[in-house]
């Protein structure tokens, strides 16, 4: 219960801070929506014939391409939540020589992670409830109510995507320089999942990358029903590799993160950066 | 020694120590590399998948685009953006760090001209942003085929450097934004923003509404972004781009002019307030 409530406090100290720039939050809110969205759905209009996405619905099996990049801006929000939430968080945390000082609390070092979770889980809903908003009110896509059938697979993604985010804080403290790791591997992991594209347009060899990719299946699962796009396999087995996905990275992103903050501690790097 | 040379001195003595503190971040440098041709190629695929090989949709894309090579639009388009973008950023970031060092006050206080404290530091961004030109071009060959001339490789880099007095005037309207409001981060994205939705970046221009594509006949970077397409893509010579230059030319001057003057503005009513040692 303790642990719950560390966590809870920190979420709601790092929603608090955020709060504070509302510049800032302007600028994470809408960001996504003028550099990724608009552009995104305007360059695949580019390719029109009489008002239908023709190739889209050779390429994906719906013609609904605001509804398609829409979705995918959904879950590349999900999975920046997870890099720079989570990871990126505690990155700035190092910087600014408070780590050491939170370590000595009685809390559990991955409380600290849970809580940043939590804390990305809040800006991330805000976020993409705007994006949402915005993005129904400009280009009108049609989403069908059983897209909450996906609700499912979102929240299983979303479990291999802490674990994710615990293997990457584990990496993160030991660079000097984090920002372009985090930024790079964040836009491939997004770009690898499908979010502007069917993953079927992928070169063979990146392809397989993105089969290992949990976000891959969610967005699948959730395009399916939400506008009926094409299923990359049967569901069922859509349904399993998400499982499988988070039960393999949620103990591994634990045990990277506990065996780096071990390793840390006994070199001194916690103060270090 | 007169004010000019003292000027220009003070000018070399910021860009050097710029450029000293950009290369004792290694890491940073592989983003020249990486971001030119990731950001773009993610659009190349985006396009396939719209294509799906359906020649009609080929088609329509080039009759709206101007040319039917997708992966040279978009890689031309972001190329162009990201050597905007380091460029704009320049002179904002130069005063938002000397902000948070605490030394802006100390440097507004020294006789060198704020052309010296806006635009010295910033000149070294101009390497990175001919970085990511080289590697756009070697991209488009070794990855998609696109063979891009010597001569039009020429004109493109007259077009862009065309492109920067425009690109430091904005920048130094930016950067009065950042001194008067202290914060850059939210500014520049959407300074970024509006170029990457009304310059033809990612997308022709033709297909923003009527009031969309009249801003866009107003902002330097269209003329850039497009020039840089026209001879590079459709092999134009310079005389048939004259037009778009002298246009850019006028945009310039009037950007860089209200530049220099909200510059004096702001730092008058920040000198007054106290915003030079605050952020």
């Amino acid at each position: 219960m303790g642990e719950f409530r560390a966590a809870v406090a920190i979420a709601r100290k790092d929603l608090r801070i955020w709060l504070r720039y509302p510049i800032n939050v302007a600028g994470q809110t809408f960001s996504p929506i003028y550099q990724s969205l608009v552009p995104a759905i305007l360059f695949g209009a580019t390719f029109f014939v009489d008002g239908r996405a023709v190739g889209l619905e050779t390429s994906a099996g719906t013609g609904d391409l605001a509804g398609f990049v829409v979705l995918g801006a959904l879950v590349s929000g999900m999975v920046g939540a997870a890099f720079w939430g989570i990871a990126w968080s505690l990155r700035t945390e190092m910087d600014a020589g408070t780590l050491e000082p939170t370590w000595l609390t009685p809390t559990r070092r991955d409380t600290f992670v849970l809580g940043r979770a939590l804390g990305a889980l809040a800006t991330f809903a805000i976020s993409e409830a705007v994006l949402l908003v915005i993005a129904l009110w400009l280009f009108k896509p049609s989403f069908s109510p059983q897209a909450i059938q996906a609700l499912p697979a979102i929240a299983i993604a979303g479990v291999s995507l802490l674990g994710v985010g615990y293997l990457l804080t584990a990496a993160v403290m030991f660079m000097k320089e984090a920002g372009f790791f985090i930024d790079t591997t964040n836009f491939l992991f997004s770009s690898a999942s499908g979010v502007a594209f069917p993953v079927t347009a992928l070169p063979a060899l990146i392809q397989v990358v993105a089969y290992a990719l949990p976000t891959t299946y969610a967005l699948d699962l959730l395009r399916q029903h939400a506008i009926g796009s094409r299923p990359l396999f049967d569901p069922a087995l859509e349904y399993v590799a998400l499982a499988a996905a988070a039960i393999v990275t949620f103990p591994l992103g634990r045990m990277a993160f506990n065996a780096a903050e071990r390793r840390l501690r006994v070199t001194g790097g916690l103060a270090q950066h | 020694m007169s004010l000019l040379a003292a000027d220009a001195r003070a000018f070399g003595a910021a860009a050097r120590n710029q450029w000293r503190v950009a290369r004792r971040y290694p890491a940073q440098w592989l983003s020249f590399f990486f971001w030119p041709i990731l950001l773009p190629g993610v659009y190349v695929v985006m396009g396939s998948a719209m294509a799906a090989g359906d020649p009609r949709a080929t088609d329509a894309f080039a009759s709206r685009a101007g040319t039917g090579d997708v992966a040279g639009f978009v890689f031309v388009g972001w190329s162009m953006y990201m050597w905007l973008s380091n460029v704009l950023w320049g002179p904002a970031m130069a005063v938002r760090t000397d902000q948070l060092r605490g030394t802006l006050d100390a440097v507004f206080l020294t006789p060198s001209s704020r052309l010296v404290v806006l635009i010295g530091p910033s000149t070294y961004a101009l390497v990175p942003a001919w970085i990511n030109f080289v590697v756009m071009a070697v991209a488009l060959r070794v990855i998609f085929g696109v063979e891009l001339a010597p001569d039009a490789l020429a004109r493109a880099a007259l077009v862009m450097a065309a492109g920067i007095p425009a690109m430091y005037g904005i920048g130094a309207l930016v950067a009065t934004v950042v001194l008067r409001v202290g914060e850059i981060g939210g500014v520049v994205q959407l300074v970024r923003g509006v170029f990457t939705l009304a310059c033809g970046v990612a997308f022709p221009i033709v297909m923003l509404p009527d009031w969309a594509r009249v801003v866009a006949h107003a902002l330097p970077p269209t003329y850039v972004v497009a020039d840089a397409r026209a001879v590079l893509l459709a092999g134009a010579d310079l005389a048939a781009i004259v037009p778009d230059l002298a246009m850019l030319g006028l945009l310039s001057a009037f950007v860089c002019m209200l530049a220099v003057w909200a510059f004096a503005l702001v730092e008058r009513g920040a000198r007054r307030s106290g915003m030079l040692s605050r952020y």
